[in-house]
């Protein structure tokens, strides 16, 4: 019972902080890449899998989950041992949770590009990632947990309460979130539709970012500062009062993410007052953050580490600021699809996660490896390069959103749209899309200088794999001893197998709550003119999904007067009742969709596709080249079908059995709308006569993707086409 | 620098350092504690905090009380087989250094298996192997190295029944149902007809019921219990008001909900609570670390050595002694009892006890009384009384002590109340029949109403913000208040009575004049070579003072016990003492205490001591004296009477020769006149403390002993008193100006009320906007008013 | 919108959950002593280092 002497597991923490960097310039560099693309649309020209739609998500999760998430794992197997005095609970698990997580991320890397995404943002892995994913983290929960049971401090440090918060949560989100239904290997359909698949996905959205942005990085933040600094955190009552608070309002903020959608406005208003709120706890934290520096301010002006750990906390606050700004009705009104977003989450992920874990690696890079950093000087350059890059990256993105905003909104003295042409929009702002690259690019370059001066510091240092240290052992306290004392170690561990037991209360409570929600179509009220997609268009929306349109375009569309102007009829909830998954998109980089029906002709989508600059001078849309060449599968339909059928939708077994006909009919009909245009018929023939003179195999039009595409491009929103907008107009002003 | 300041505790070495690992050290104390920390690898402590330690003071025996079996289980928290567990209060405890070094104690020894530190409490929790070592060699441990532990039974008897914890949890309880019941009541204030919403009304409003339980049945308690005490004690406190207020709100929100005719007030019903715990949660900010119950109990020893009548040693408790028993006092122990001097060279210092500033010699068969302090070897003491009927402790008997002054006074929010409820009630009556009469339909929906907007949440916040702010702030500001109460009774005060000894004058020796022919270096170097053999009070004090003159060796040393001391070095023989025994001439002043010396046989000189007057007390009266009717106190004889008066400008009542019981007396007729604040700051002061309106005990390190008392003054905060009396005074008219401000909310509100239109909405509203304003406003001014403290010093 | 159901139920569980792990610390004394565990944290306890915990002053706490 007396002090014992044990190692600190650096090793794991090692490994961590190393895929930390490595992701870190992944997910980076894709970014840039994207950044690129909207100067240059067809930078990676013909080649599917990096094109834009694709490359998104891989960006998002590459460098939320990849590079946050390694970085966030590098921190609490640093902190959690040293806080709770004792080596993590088990060296397997430790691994399982690296190398699970690693190749998670490898299959995103690989699944992404190819196309299989769910298409609800932040969360765009299919269904058997999701499930390793799942996994995964209950090792990590496991891991933390049973490291909390054989620790050798009995105080649970404020951090290790972030830790703990993080994890509960994000796993519930996700298995919530994630419930979908599998048709093939790599697809599946969310058990949600429409209105109630977005406002599940929202909530999961801000969650996210609440549970796996924020907490965590809280719980770092209150473990390095007062390290780096040496002086304890500025008031340690306060942490503790910032994080029941945080935890209390956070989990009700999400609706404020569909502000202005079809979701019933007392929900979105709900979301409102709730984000207004968490200004309180949130600055709470940051200013306790800042204060703890108080009196070391000349630290700060050497240490490089103390530099990146104060702009990062600034960012929190700025952050948290204009999180609840933007969620005010009228402000979201603005901000909503405009690139003002792109500058919102990104002030949060450059300079709050981003600076944080630089501080991080900075601190920890020299204690694993027992040396010196290699050079100082490298490291204030990164600082000062890194809070450049953000400042260009922030600042033009705010400018781009505002001006595009209002261009939106601009009507003329005739009560006519300023702007008809949404392209007009977009040209007015590539400048700031060039500054936003640069941008980028220094914020890079400082990660490259970085991975530099650790990799050399690593090389000159000896890594301390097993860190010795010793700690008295928590002395075994029996019921009797309890009774007169203030603390009871076998009440304190309750909260931990309490924790677990409630999780899984919880998910049986959910499922209880869930299944009868899917059996009971009822409660979906259906407008009778809304029906479901026919086969062809069922493949076109996959298709849809696969190409990642709904990243650059919406299909909600607001009530406002300038919206149903320049989109038509504004979206309705009962519109959506047979969306698994809904495809209301967050960001308009391109025109909505909605109502894009009829708008134009098969031929023009197919040209369009096939080069938009040909249709739409100017347009910053790649090419999907692919799309129109390829011969589309059509074989997996009635599994669709059927999946479709178990989650509501009212499909007849005779629909399902006449799918493949039912296609072929309605591929004709567009092969023979195509026709319509000689141009087309001239170029088509010549193909077809050249492939038989030379032998080659020839994919009828009618038997490629387009068609499908196409097919359910000229679907979308015709199903309630309103004339007389006028009538809307008076109705959705009162 | 190191040179000359100790490395480990960092006072100076003087001239000549103990030297030790090319380090300097005041004193092998200090020496040995480096060592020790050097020796178990906890050098660390140097680096974390420079020069953190504390000299170890020698205690023989101090602790052997604790081979007493029966007083060593009292002590423990827990016994069990083999582990032992024991927290110890720690005063010394002041830096991370400290902290550190407490909690890695199992280097320094084995049995030793985790120690954690409480630092607000200034508190050690040790967990040990009894079979390794006894709580005595841990206690001996923790005093080897500087942080000797300060063991009052009574502390023990109190730290057993656990910590009150409720309000936390009820203020926990508030807070989660009021943050649910808001997310389910907004949807209906944001949208009344929606598809949606209806469908999910009644669930929204069973959860809101459900949440809102909890709130009413346990959060709120507190509140329902106080308001029945009142009632059955015919007393309209605030609080009835209130559980008025929420009793009806949560009947009406029942009914409505359940009868389908609206959404209920739960949301301002747990939204109240939760505020009003806030609070009280607020005001009840307490200093761990200090008692203000202490009694002379935690300043007497536990245990005493009792000579058996077979010469045996016996260590028994303090309240074990009888009449007749023989008792053995060491140098710096307190003499429990009152007993007859039977052996032993007897120089009792009852400074503490009587104000007397400098320590009396006692020759055997003389009266000791109890608490005072023998300097100098051990005595043999014959019990005459046990402790309870001894002379000093007879003080506890008296009522003074048994008395709450805190229930015996009504504070302004209660005199508040009792007019507010009349007038609600009334309020509420004449809306009710006026509707009765107009549209009875409505008449109770307006009488609940009524009740419910006038619920007086921001009135029952106003005192407890802004005393809970000022009791912070004189807390940074060195006066440490026992409740938020004292504030109230403080600034009722009008007289104001002052101890003089310790009070007034630093406890930290007194002022030595040289009255006489100038000594020459050479005779001052003889004298405090001489003196410095002496243990009698007086020498040890001369001795200080002459620091820095060259020791040189004596040839020959006499002591005549009472005397003086005689000490030659070649042909000089120089003699200190009493006048007569150096054979001096020159009459002196019976109540002047001085010591003569006379070199080779003639008459040099004498040192005369003087009070040492705390700076700025002078500039304190006359502040005072224009607002205050002041007076002093005193246990000493009136030999300083003159220069006190010719010290003020003005004249003040002034009395001497004062015995604790006489001090209490004296508060009880002064407060006949007026409402009297006692500054004091011995046990002497202890029932004039416990008498007085307020007592404020002056200490010059707050952590050890001072008698019980309402405030807690630092020493060298004493001439802030005046800011301290004036803020008390101001932050009443603050109270009463928030008053007022709450009254217009609740005016708006009665309008909503009686005209019978108060919607949920409306309410929830105005509840939390008008506790929020309150408690900024109050916040705020507090803050402005008290920006004056930090100029001042 | 039958969701709101699950999503309410589950927000409200989730709160639950920590409402319950909050009255347990409290009740085991986390919070008890809310200074001393920010001081402690500065501490290493690695014996290969247990040096680099330099000058750092820490304010009392009253």
């Amino acid at each position: 019972m007396e002090v014992q002497q044990f190692h600190y597991d650096n090793k794991i923490v090692q490994k961590f902080l190393y895929a930390t960097m490595l992701w870190g310039v992944v997910g980076m560099v894709v970014g840039l890449l994207l950044a690129f693309m909207f100067l240059f649309p067809n930078v990676t020209d013909g080649i599917s899998w990096l094109s834009f739609g694709r490359l998104r998500p891989l960006h998002t999760n590459a460098v939320i989950f990849a590079f946050v998430g390694n970085a966030i794992f590098a921190g609490i197997y640093y902190s959690l041992q040293r806080l709770l005095k004792t080596r993590m609970f088990n060296d397997t698990l430790s691994n399982i949770n690296f190398w699970g997580w690693q190749l998670i991320i490898v299959a995103a890397a690989f699944t992404l590009p190819l196309g299989y995404t769910t298409s609800k943002e932040y969360a765009e892995l299919e269904w058997p990632i999701d499930i390793a994913i799942a996994v995964i983290w209950v090792v990590f929960g496991w891991n933390m947990i049973g490291t909390i049971f054989k620790r050798r401090q009995r105080h649970l440090y404020v951090a290790v309460w972030f830790y703990l918060a993080t994890f509960v949560t994000v796993a519930v989100l996700h298995i919530f979130n994630s419930l979908e239904l599998p048709v093939a290997a790599l697809k599946s359909y969310s058990v949600y539709a429409g209105v109630q698949d977005a406002l599940v996905q929202w909530w999961y959205g801000h969650n996210a970012v609440a549970f796996f942005l924020t907490t965590p990085f809280l719980g770092l933040m209150y473990y390095f500062v007062p390290k780096a600094a040496n002086r304890p955190v500025y008031s340690y009552r306060l942490s503790i009062v910032h994080f029941w608070s945080l935890i209390f309002i956070y989990i009700w903020a999400g609706p404020h993410h569909l502000l202005y959608s079809a979701l019933p406005d007392w929900a979105q208003n709900l979301g409102v007052v709730f984000s207004i709120m968490l200004i309180a706890p949130s600055w709470g934290g940051m200013i306790n953050g800042l204060l703890t520096l108080r009196g070391v301010w000349d630290k700060v002006r050497s240490d490089a580490t103390l530099k990146f750990m104060v702009v990062a906390i600034t960012g929190y606050g700025m952050a948290t600021f204009e999180g609840p700004m933007l969620s005010l009705k009228n402000v979201n009104a603005i901000a909503h699809f405009s690139d003002w977003i792109i500058a919102h989450v990104h002030v949060g992920a450059l300079a709050w996660n981003g600076f944080l874990t630089f501080g991080m690696v900075y601190y920890l890079a020299p204690k694993m490896f027992k040396t010196n950093l290699y050079s100082k000087g490298l490291a204030n350059f990164h600082f000062w390069i890194g809070t450049l890059g953000i400042v260009l990256y922030a600042l033009p993105m705010y400018v781009a959103g505002f001006t595009q905003a209002l261009m939106w909104k601009d009507f003329n003295p005739d009560g006519t749209l300023v702007y008809g042409n949404f392209l007009e929009t977009v040209q007015q702002i590539i400048p700031m899309y060039w500054m936003r690259a640069i941008g980028g690019s220094l914020y890079i370059v400082g990660m490259l200088v970085m991975v530099y001066n650790v990799v050399v510091t690593i090389r000159r240092g000896s890594a301390v794999e097993d860190e010795l240290a010793e700690a008295p052992a928590l002395a075994k306290v029996t019921y009797r001893r309890t009774a007169g004392e203030t603390f009871h170690t076998w009440l304190e561990r309750r909260p931990v197998q309490l924790t677990i037991l409630a999780t899984i209360a919880i998910l049986i409570g959910g499922i209880i709550q869930i299944v009868p929600t899917l059996l009971v179509k009822s409660n979906i009220p259906t407008i009778t003119s809304v029906k479901p997609y026919t086969p062809l268009e069922l493949e076109g929306r996959d298709l849809y999904i696969r190409e990642g349109c709904v990243g650059c375009h919406s299909q909600m569309i607001r009530p406002f007067r300038s919206e149903v102007e320049r989109y038509g009829e504004y979206a309705k909830a009962g519109e959506f009742v047979y969306d698994h998954p809904f495809l209301w998109g967050s960001k308009r980089t391109g025109p909505d969709l909605l109502r894009v029906g009829g708008k134009y002709s098969d031929n023009w989508h197919l040209n369009h596709m096939y080069d938009p600059q040909s249709t739409s001078a100017g347009s910053i849309m790649p090419a999907y080249q692919w799309l129109v060449k390829n011969e589309h599968d059509r074989t997996g339909v009635e599994a669709k079908m059927n999946a479709m059928v178990k989650l509501g939708v009212p499909y007849t077994d005779q629909d399902i059995t006449e799918a493949q006909t039912s296609m072929a009919e309605q591929a004709k009909q567009i092969e023979e709308n195509l026709y319509g245009d000689p141009e087309f018929a001239k170029t088509y023939e010549a193909d077809k006569t050249y492939a038989k003179e030379n032998g080659l195999e020839f994919v009828e039009m009618r038997d490629r993707e387009i068609v499908a595409l196409i097919a359910y491009l000229q679907r979308l929103g015709t199903d309630i086409k309103v004339k007389d907008t006028e009538k809307l107009l008076s109705e959705n002003r009162n | 620098m190191t040179s000359s300041t100790c490395y480990h505790c960092g006072d100076p070495c003087g001239s000549n350092p103990v030297r030790y690992d090319g380090r300097h050290f005041c004193c092998n104390g200090c020496k040995t504690v480096y060592e020790i920390f050097q020796h178990n690898g906890l050098e660390c402590y140097y680096d974390l905090e420079a020069a953190a330690g504390t000299t170890p003071k020698a205690l023989v025996g101090k602790y052997d009380f604790l081979d007493n079996p029966e007083l060593v289980e009292k002590i423990l928290d827990f016994n069990e087989g083999r582990t032992q567990v024991v927290q110890l209060h720690i005063p010394h405890m002041h830096c991370s250094s400290c902290i550190w070094v407490l909690e890695n104690l199992s280097r320094l020894n084995k049995g030793i298996k985790t120690s954690q530190v409480d630092f607000p409490k200034r508190k050690v929790k040790i967990t040990f192997d009894s079979s390794v070592l006894n709580l005595k060699e841990v206690v001996l441990l923790l005093a080897k190295i500087g942080y000797a532990p300060e063991i009052a039974l009574e502390d023990y008897s109190r730290s057993k029944n656990k910590v009150d914890r409720s309000l936390i949890y009820k203020l926990g309880v508030a807070g989660f149902s009021f943050g649910n019941v808001m997310l389910l009541s907004f949807p209906e204030y944001f949208e009344s007809q929606e598809f949606w919403l209806d469908q999910y009304k009644p669930f929204f409003r069973i959860l809101m019921f459900v949440f809102s339980l909890p709130v009413v049945f346990y959060a709120a308690q507190d509140y329902f219990k106080s308001a029945l005490k009142g009632l059955r004690s015919r007393i309209l406190n605030i609080d009835v008001p209130i559980a008025l207020g929420i009793l009806v709100l949560f009947l009406r929100s029942s009914t409505d909900i359940f009868f389908d005719l609206g959404s209920g007030f739960f949301d301002s019903l747990t939204g109240l609570v939760f505020f009003l715990l806030v609070g009280r949660f607020f005001q009840q900010k307490t200093y761990a670390h200090l008692s203000f119950e202490r009694d002379y109990r935690s300043y007497f020893p536990i245990g005493v050595t009792k000579l058996n009548a077979d010469g045996t040693e016996e260590n028994v408790a303090i309240y074990k002694i009888a009449k007749g028993d023989r008792l053995l006092v060491r140098n710096q122990e307190i003499i429990p009892v009152d007993g007859i001097l039977i052996k032993g060279n007897a120089q009792i210092d009852y400074s503490f006890v009587t104000g007397e500033a400098i320590a009396v010699s006692k020759l055997s068969g003389d009266k000791l009384f109890a608490g005072g302090r023998q300097v100098g070897g051990a005595l043999e003491v014959e019990a005459l009384k046990s402790v309870s009927q001894s002379y000093l402790t007879q003080l506890w008997g008296d009522t003074a002590f048994s008395k709450n002054k805190a229930s015996s006074f009504q504070t302004l929010t209660d005199a508040i109340g009792k007019r507010f409820t009349m007038a609600v009630l009334t309020i509420a009556t004449v809306a009710t029949l006026f509707w009765l009469w107009y549209d009875p339909s409505k008449a109770l929906n307006v009488f609940t109403a009524v009740l419910i907007i006038a619920c007086p949440c921001a009135i029952a916040l106003a005192a407890p913000f802004t005393l809970g702010n000022l009791l912070r702030i004189f807390g940074r500001h060195g006066l440490y208040l026992k409740d938020t109460n004292t504030i109230e009774r403080l600034a009722k005060i009008e007289t104001l009575v002052f101890d003089k000894t310790g009070t007034l004058t630093s406890s930290s020796g007194n002022k030595l004049v040289y009255e006489g022919m100038e000594l020459t270096a050479e005779e001052t170097s003889l004298l405090r070579t001489t003196i410095r053999a002496s243990n009698h009070p007086l020498s040890r004090e001369l001795y200080n003072i002459l620091i820095g003159h060259q020791i040189s060796t004596l040839d020959e040393f006499v002591e005549e016990t009472g005397k003086g001391v005689e000490g030659r070095n070649g042909a000089k023989a120089i003699k200190v003492g009493a006048a007569q025994y150096v054979g001096a001439t020159a009459d002196t002043a019976v109540s002047e205490t001085a010591v003569h010396i006379s070199v080779n046989e003639d008459y040099k000189g004498r040192y005369v001591f003087k009070n040492n007057y705390r700076n700025g007390v002078v500039p304190l009266f006359k502040r005072l004296f224009k607002n205050y009717q002041i007076m002093l106190l005193s246990g000493d004889n009136d030999s300083e009477k003159s220069k006190l008066q010719r010290m003020f400008p003005f004249q003040f009542p002034m009395f001497f020769r004062q015995q604790p019981t006489d001090k209490l007396v004296f508060i009880k007729n002064a407060q006949t006149q007026a409402s009297v604040l006692m500054i004091g700051d011995g046990l002497n002061d202890a029932g004039a403390l416990a008498q007085s309106d307020v007592g404020i005990a002056v200490s010059e390190n707050v952590n050890v002993f001072s008698p019980a008392c309402d405030a807690i003054l630092d020493a060298n905060k004493l001439t802030r008193l005046d800011h301290f009396l004036q803020l008390s005074k101001k932050s009443i008219t603050v109270i009463k100006a928030s008053f007022i401000l709450s009254l217009c909310y609740n005016i708006v509100g009665l309008y909503f009320a009686v005209t019978g239109q108060l919607e949920p909405v409306i309410a929830a509203i105005l509840m939390p906007l008008s506790s929020i304003s309150i408690v900024v406003f109050t916040t705020t001014v507090i803050r402005l008013l008290s920006q004056k403290l930090n100029t001042v010093n | 919108m039958s969701v709101i159901y699950v999503l309410l139920s589950i927000s409200v569980c989730v709160a639950l959950i920590f409402f319950l792990a909050f009255i347990l610390t409290v009740r085991s004394g986390q919070y008890d002593d809310t200074y001393t565990p920010s001081v402690r944290m500065l501490f290493e306890d690695e014996l290969v280092n247990s040096k680099t915990t330099n000058n750092q002053k820490t304010d009392k706490t009253d």
